[in-house]
């Protein structure tokens, strides 16, 4: 509708009810406030449906066109994103879990303990980390398994195979390093089992186990050192990982096809 | 996509479709791929959050360093090296399988360079075929092996619990016996570890190679075999050097030979098997063998070890599993 054209009087009913959704419509998105935000109106072309992942900056990793055999489910079953995603849900839970943590073995599981009666929502807020934590595990190895099963690990992708196995390690270790965090009988004696591995690693047992495990049995020094990998050291890393990982995809021209 | 390259006149044969344009395979990112990912976050997001209001977290006891759980176990994913251990040398099962597994991932895409097969499920001719074979051996060859090795119920202690108790008065005991520790019932090996720690016979030997009583020991003539060299003392920062280095052959034979040896041995058979029948012919047949094998061992070992081990990491059925929190 041309904006100089004058609409008239409203015919109907129906006319009346569209004019006062438009009106509405234009209330909250054509005011000065959200186009300060959003530069563009919903995008509904596709000129603009490009523009908007181009210059999003959370849409950006993407490429603005995809081919059509890639967007099927099939294709990834979406593993690698929400293997993402479930990294995403932990950084969240886990920031809300630190505002009342605090890592010392004398207070580590009181806590807990006392998170997961005295917080409103903090049981759920530990659950939702722990079940989030195994998942990613597991969508970390099946996408891996996605991956391989695809062929996608092939030249021009092999780097990208290699950042993916990186990934899956620190995956592995992130969360072991937050399996020692609620200091119970379970935790202890995992990273026990652990520390045992650690120490078996020829010529280099007794320096593993000194620096990371911070001594010959898992005490103090091994819960604040965990903990400093588990919610600092590790995550950063795994994002810079993540980040050429999603980098790499791109440059090497999207996802894997048939020749 | 082919581009085609040929410019000469081909006699106007069949009539081919035009091969599509890329363009007009592609699709918009927003919306078709934005909202699939959008409603995968969504249908993730309720499911977890659903399954946290009704599953909590486990949070057992404070931690007490001198109460061990029987049995103690690692998390799920770190079980399977948990489970190794009690079959072979804990460096290996620990340390250098791991990282030689990290190591064999990280190479495939430099070892098979082939394009041929990338970018659909199981694009190889044999690809299904070779994953399921491959799947199920492993499977099953995990099941044997830990069902023989390792526990008070297992095959090698029921086929070797004819084998007499040795005469701790004797000096040598001649025909294989198990020593048996004191007090305790007479049992069979429990584990190819026990080789080297249990079984004991000695067989006729002439006085040289540090034996001087005319009879080989097993195993304690052969524990501390001094390495080449093993004189050369200090230190280099932190590390001692060869300064007294001593094999212990027993130990080596049953802790490593013999267990990495099957293994290896099994995993050669089942790729020749595969290549005789036809199936197995390119880098990439291999790899997904390989790949396969592993990965479904890995999820096998910690299957064994969250489900079957109970006190004493003794082998039992899941519904016997309880555990000792000391
Ligand atoms: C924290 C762990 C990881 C995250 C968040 C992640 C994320 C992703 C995402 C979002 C994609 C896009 C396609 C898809 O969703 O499948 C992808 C592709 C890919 N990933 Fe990962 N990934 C991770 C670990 C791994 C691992 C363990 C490997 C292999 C060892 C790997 C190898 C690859 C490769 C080669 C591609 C390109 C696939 C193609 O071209 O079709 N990634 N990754």
């Amino acid at each position: 509708m041309a904006v100089t054209e004058d609409p008239g009087k409203p015919r109907n009913l129906a006319e009346r009810v569209q004019r006062l959704q438009d009106r509405v419509y234009s209330a909250i998105f054509h005011n000065y406030v959200w186009q300060s935000i959003f530069r563009s109106g919903y995008p509904n072309t596709p000129r603009n449906q490009m523009l908007v992942v181009a210059t999003n900056i959370f849409l950006h990793l993407h490429p603005t066109r995809i081919h059509r055999t890639h967007v099927k489910i099939t294709h990834t079953y979406c593993l690698g994103g929400l293997t993402f995603f479930m990294f995403l849900i932990l950084t969240v839970t886990g920031v809300l879990l630190m505002f009342y943590y605090v890592p010392s073995v004398d207070s580590a599981y009181q806590d807990i303990a006392a998170l997961e009666t005295n917080v409103k929502f903090g049981l759920l807020m530990r659950n939702m980390h722990r079940w989030t934590a195994h998942a990613m595990v597991i969508l970390v190895f099946l996408h891996m398994m996605r991956v391989f099963y695809t062929g996608a690990y092939k030249p021009p992708r092999e780097f990208n195979w290699v950042v993916g196995v990186i990934l899956l390690v620190l995956t592995l270790v992130l969360s072991f390093t937050g399996y020692l965090l609620p200091w119970d009988q379970l935790a202890l004696w995992a990273v026990t089992v652990g520390h045992g591995i650690g120490g078996s690693a020829p010529f280099f047992g007794d320096e593993t186990q000194l620096i990371v495990f911070g001594g010959f049995e898992v005490g103090p020094s091994t819960l604040i050192r965990f903990y400093t990998l588990h919610v600092i050291a590790l995550p950063i890393i795994a994002a810079v990982f993540m980040s050429v990982h999603f980098w790499r995809i791109r440059r090497d021209g999207g996802m894997a096809r048939p020749l | 996509m082919a581009v085609e390259t040929r410019a000469v006149a081909r006699p106007a044969a069949k009539a081919r479709p035009r091969p599509k344009r890329e363009r007009e395979e592609e699709v918009l990112v927003w919306p078709d791929l934005v909202f699939v990912e959008f409603i995968a976050a969504v249908l993730f997001t309720i499911t977890f959050l659903m399954l946290s209001v009704f599953i909590n977290a486990p949070l057992l006891n404070r931690a007490n360093p001198e109460l061990t759980p029987n049995p103690s176990k690692a998390p799920w994913y770190f079980l399977n090296l948990q489970e190794l251990l009690l079959h072979m040398d804990k460096a290996w099962a620990g340390v250098l399988l791991p990282t030689i597994a990290l190591g064999f991932f990280a190479s495939i895409p430099y070892v098979d360079r082939s394009r041929e097969a990338q970018g659909v499920w199981f694009g190889s001719k044999n690809a299904v075929r070779l994953t399921l074979v491959s799947a199920a051996y492993s499977v099953i060859m995990i099941a044997a092996l830990v069902s023989f090795d390792a526990g008070d119920r297992t095959y090698a202690e029921t086929l070797t619990r004819w084998i007499p108790s040795c005469n701790a008065e004797a000096q040598h005991q001649g025909t294989p016996c198990l020593q048996d520790a004191e007090g305790e019932a007479h049992t069979g090996l429990l584990s190819t570890k026990d080789i080297s720690k249990r079984l004991e016979f000695s067989v006729p030997f002439p006085n040289f190679l540090g034996v001087d009583d005319g009879n080989l020991d097993w195993p304690r003539d052969l524990d501390r075999i001094p390495v080449p060299f093993n004189n050369i003392c200090g230190n280099v920062g932190s590390f001692h050097l060869w300064c007294d280095m001593n094999l212990n052959i027993p130990s080596i034979m049953a802790e490593q030979v013999i267990p990495l040896s099957t293994v290896a041995g099994l995993a050669l058979a089942i790729i020749y098997v595969l290549f005789r029948v036809g199936w197995l012919r390119t880098k990439r047949d291999l790899f997904i063998v390989m790949f396969t094998s592993v990965l479904v061992a890995y999820l096998a070992l910690s299957m064994v070890g969250s489900f079957f081990r109970g006190e004493g990491q003794n082998l039992i059925w899941p519904w016997e599993i309880k555990v000792d929190e000391g």
